[in-house]
């Protein structure tokens, strides 16, 4: 069944979209990540305009991370004061991002800009999780439990402007969060992902945020920095496709009830192994792409006129 | 039969050409199956139906060396084509060459291979064929930005490149033994319209040549737009984009608050 999209201008096929949307979903919900780095490149390969992929795509990890924020939420399970000052941040980066996305869509560069980023995470975050769950699996057969953090202080104890955060039971300075929440930002705004697999690690291992703050906690900065960044995608560069982004929400949300539900049943370190495995191929191909002569290595795109 | 205007129109051109008497060649009657397609939800391409009759003017006479051409024409827009180069290894879009106004759309359909229809010289008066097509001085520019000369071969390239382009996209065809004579009068065309179709006006032209040389032409009208609600959110999108961006991610939030609230009932 074939859909014709108003704004991306194609015809797709819905089944695929919802399908496509049910299996990143599914991810998401058993890992708990936002689903965002995943659904951008298919969509890129499915022939969607990058920038329609990357604006469509930030309204539904607004979806997502808003369904993520209430469950912590009721579990009283977000610092909200953590979570502004990560906001702060990520809105100036979100800003950013934006601008930086229309002066690279302007020179032609926006394309490769949004590969390179790509190929960057996820071939490092793929093999990140990869050698984790690697580890994870030995130990489990072994019965050795890997070593974990100490607690020393490191240098963003030296830093000004600190703050006291309760929820958090941290008294640092603030400008670590606000960086850390300014590069997320951009990254949503390059992107169209919420950055959670980028902000969790951060949290947990510079900030030193107990854990059972930092799944609640990014979820609430995600949902306020994406829903800027699509308002803003929508409003700079006309590319959110609401048809679109209804049926990648309407499977996002089917796929991740199933996703939570099996990640209760199956064996979690073996299925971190197969999704660090997927990141990486969908890295390399998007790689290989980058390095291989094009069929044609002429391009053409319609003038569209600037705001 | 039913009357369409270009019918009319055509017939009451003759009158005028009788009239004037002066006894020309054979004249052209052609209609379109739609002179409207709309792009809804369900939108994955259509083609046209063109169909037509050339009438006589000296019954009897053989119509040899007849030919028709059928040109449909899309709404000029401008145009820009980048050439990759590699940089450290890396495909980067490099140089690139703006035309300000390129057909989003050209397609023609012909009786014969239009080499041998007429002479060049005169598909180029006549503007026939996509090389043909005058689509303005050519604006070439480096990677940083910076205006640069280029050779004519050069821009030549990137000239040859869109046509390939949109060829690829099925925007621009050339179809050799896509007019149909059925008899001696009678002919019809087929023009595929794909599903990345530029909206706007259209022309559909048609040419009878006899012996290489145009002894009618004839043009109708063609247009293309979204509609429903596929024009809705297009209109909505670009006319009011902060109020389209904040419903679209209202709706998200509440689709998330949805589901969150379906999950805690379970």
């Amino acid at each position: 069944m074939q859909i014709y999209l108003p704004i991306a201008e194609m015809p797709v096929n819905v089944l695929t979209i919802l399908a496509m949307g049910g299996a990143v979903g599914f991810l998401s919900g058993m890992f708990g990540v936002g689903g965002g780095f995943l659904m951008t490149p298919l969509l890129i390969f499915l022939g969607i305009p990058p920038a329609v992929a990357v604006g469509t795509q930030s309204t539904q990890v607004v979806a997502s991370s808003m369904t993520g924020a209430l469950a912590h939420f009721t579990r009283k399970s977000i610092d909200f004061k953590m979570g502004g000052i990560l906001l702060i941040g990520g809105v100036a980066g979100s800003i950013s991002g934006i601008y930086l996305f229309r002066v690279l869509t302007r020179i032609g560069q926006i394309d490769l800009v949004i590969s390179l980023v790509y190929v960057l995470f996820l071939s490092v975050i793929g093999a990140m999780m990869m050698v984790e769950s690697v580890r994870a699996i030995r130990a489990a057969r072994g019965g050795v439990i890997p070593a974990r953090r100490g607690g020393h202080h490191s240098w963003i104890h030296g830093l000004p402007f600190k703050m006291r955060f309760r929820r958090s039971k941290l008294y640092i300075s603030v400008i670590p969060p606000i960086l850390v929440g300014f590069f997320v930002g951009m990254l949503s705004a390059i992107m169209g992902v919420g950055g959670g697999f980028i902000m969790i690690p951060a949290m947990i291992y510079l900030l030193r945020m107990p854990t059972n703050v930092v799944i609640g906690t990014s979820f609430f900065q995600i949902v306020f920095v994406t829903a800027l960044t699509g308002v803003m995608h929508a409003y700079t560069n006309f590319a959110v496709d609401i048809v679109l982004g209804f049926l990648l929400v309407i499977g996002g949300v089917i796929g991740a009830q199933y996703g939570v539900r099996a990640a209760e049943k199956l064996p979690s370190e073996q299925l971190r192994a197969l999704l660090a495995a997927i990141l990486l191929l969908i890295g390399l191909r998007l790689g290989f792409d980058l390095v291989t002569t094009p069929d044609d290595l002429y391009s053409v795109v319609d003038v569209a006129p600037h705001r | 039969m039913k009357t369409f205007p270009a019918y009319r129109l055509a017939l009451a051109l003759a009158f005028v050409v009788l009239a004037a008497g002066t006894v020309r060649a054979d004249q052209l009657v052609t209609d379109l199956s739609a002179h409207q397609i709309a792009i809804r939800s369900n939108f994955t391409g259509t083609e046209i139906l063109l169909f037509g009759a050339v009438e006589a003017r000296t019954p009897g006479a053989r119509a040899l060396n007849r030919d028709i051409v059928v040109v449909v024409q899309g709404p000029n827009a401008p145009a820009m084509v980048r050439r990759k180069d590699r940089v450290g290894g890396v495909w980067v879009n490099h140089d690139s060459v703006t035309y300000p106004d390129v057909p989003g759309y050209y397609a023609v359909a012909s009786t014969r291979p239009l080499e041998v229809t007429a002479p060049p010289e005169t598909l180029r008066a006549l503007r026939i064929g996509i090389e043909n097509v005058d689509i303005g001085v050519a604006e070439a520019r480096a990677i940083d930005g910076t205006a640069q000369a280029l050779m004519p071969e050069q821009e030549n390239a990137f000239w040859k490149a869109l046509i390939r382009n949109r060829q690829r996209d099925r925007l621009y065809s050339n179809v050799p033994g896509g007019v149909t004579f059925l008899g001696q009068t009678l002919f019809r065309a087929t023009v595929d319209i794909p599903a990345n179709v530029p909206v706007g006006l259209y022309t559909a032209k048609v040419y009878l040549f006899q012996d290489g040389e145009v002894v009618d032409t004839i043009s109708s009208p063609l247009y293309i737009d979204k509609r429903g609600i596929e024009r809705f959110i297009y209109r909505a999108a670009h006319s009011d984009p902060l109020l389209y961006g904040l419903l679209a991610v209202l709706g998200a939030a509440f689709a998330g608050w949805l589901a969150s609230a379906a999950m805690r009932r379970t």
